[in-house]
């Protein structure tokens, strides 16, 4: 999807008068940002934007986020054991040292 | 009046309420529009001598930020209401809560500096494709290796190929080059780009801040006024009608698109312009373009201020 982040306040009346007026490119919209759809006209909405308010429009692209793809069963694993947990205030570094799960420091620096 | 075919008016700075004839002119007659006149009038204090290309010059007090609002009243005058009744209530001195913080969060916006954004156009453009480029390459390499590696095991003359496939390499390791620099580029563009964002984001933040406080202090000074604004409202001559006489206004006086007042922030046109002008403390002349007065002193007398008829 195309992410559209806008940081001025005309800017952001200008996504919100896109998204109501073309609301079929729109996935989704937060305030001053909006989700919209994977399309040639979504882009060209989006690029209408930035033409119009520069540096003011930040345009990214997303791709959608497949855990079982994206990293190793013991990130997954170590999420679902960690959420299950029976100490609340627990910090998750202690909670991987004690059980083996993978070191914070080391997931910082592993790269998607 | 005239000298040097500029019509010369002098106007309003006695400060005295009474409306005598002195505090207005009638320029019906003269072929001179509203706009100039309010022109003129809001030009007087910036250069009263430089008068040179215009047909009207005006001696008259400095005009305050109500008189943008309805310093100029003909049929087709709009009046945002609520920002017209906040001037209203500041030119007659009154302030808002909100006032210090106001001027604190347009001071800090006034100092803001926001970095101007790098071009990130043209190394997206420039990274574009090199890919693809890489993997072309990268393919014909494979190829030719191929063909050399047969080639030798048949016991053919592979020189030519030989020449191609390091032909082909060097250019893999520049194209790879080339990619790994416009990435490299791309991503300082961005880091550069951050920096500006987080700027304009804080400015985006403060404006936010401000627009809020300034909705807050136009609400607070409107609240103080609007009592006396209604009744200014209703006593407007050829005015509109109250909700309750509302069936009796279908033949009323001329056109306005307010002639019917459930909301009177609502309402605009020349009955809102002129209430606003009465209940507002002004002391440049209102240019009065629109017959709800008999006379221009009329006029005078009812907004409590100078008055140019035209």
């Amino acid at each position: 999807m195309l992410l559209v982040v806008t940081y001025s306040r005309a800017a952001r009346g200008t996504l919100r008068n896109v998204c109501r007026t073309h609301e079929e490119v729109v996935v989704r919209r937060f305030g001053r940002v909006a989700l919209l759809a994977e399309t040639e006209f979504a882009a060209f909405q989006a690029l209408r934007l930035r033409e119009k308010h520069g540096g003011d429009v930040q345009i990214e692209r997303t791709r959608p986020f497949n855990e079982f793809e994206a990293v190793d069963a013991s990130v997954r694993e170590a999420a679902a054991a960690y959420e299950k947990r029976e100490e609340g205030a627990l910090p998750y570094t202690a909670f991987a040292a004690e059980r083996d799960h993978p070191d914070p420091e080391q997931m910082r620096e592993t790269e998607l | 009046m005239t000298e040097e075919g500029v019509l010369r008016l002098e106007l309003g700075d006695d400060g005295d309420e009474d409306g005598d004839g002195e505090r207005t002119v009638d320029l019906r007659g003269h072929d001179i529009g509203p706009k100039t006149v309010v022109a003129a009038i809001r030009a007087a204090s910036r250069d009263a001598a430089a008068s040179g290309n215009r047909p009207i010059a005006v001696d008259c007090p400095t005009p305050g930020p109500v008189h943008e609002h309805v310093g100029l009243v003909t049929p087709s005058t709009n009046v945002r209401v609520r920002t017209a009744l906040a001037a209203a209530a500041r030119s007659r001195g009154g302030e808002a809560p909100q006032d210090e913080e106001l001027a604190d969060v347009r001071e800090r916006v006034a100092d803001l500096t926001v970095p101007a954004p790098p071009d990130l156009q043209a190394p997206r453009e420039r990274l574009a494709g090199t890919d693809d480029a890489v993997e072309r390459i990268r393919e014909r390499v494979a190829a030719l290796r191929g063909r050399v590696q047969a080639g030798r095991e048949a016991d053919r003359d592979v020189s030519e190929l030989e020449a191609d496939l390091a032909e082909a390499t060097r250019e893999l390791a520049e194209r790879e080059t080339e990619r790994a620099a416009a990435r490299e580029a791309l991503e300082r563009a961005e880091r550069l780009a951050r920096e500006s964002r987080d700027a304009r984001e804080r400015r985006r933040r403060l404006e936010d801040r401000r627009a809020n406080l300034e909705r807050r202090a136009r609400a607070h000074l409107v609240g103080r006024i609007r009592e006396e604004y209604e009744a200014a409202l209703a006593a407007v001559p050829g005015g509109p009608e109250r909700a309750g006489e509302r069936s009796e206004s279908a033949e009323g006086a001329s056109g306005d698109a307010a002639r019917r007042v459930d909301d009177p922030l609502v309402a605009d046109g020349v009955c809102a312009a002129l209430a606003v002008g009465r209940v507002a403390a002004l002391r440049a002349p209102v240019v009065v373009a629109c017959d709800r007065f008999e006379t221009p002193t009329a006029a005078a007398t009812w907004l409590g201020a100078p008055v140019v008829r035209v």
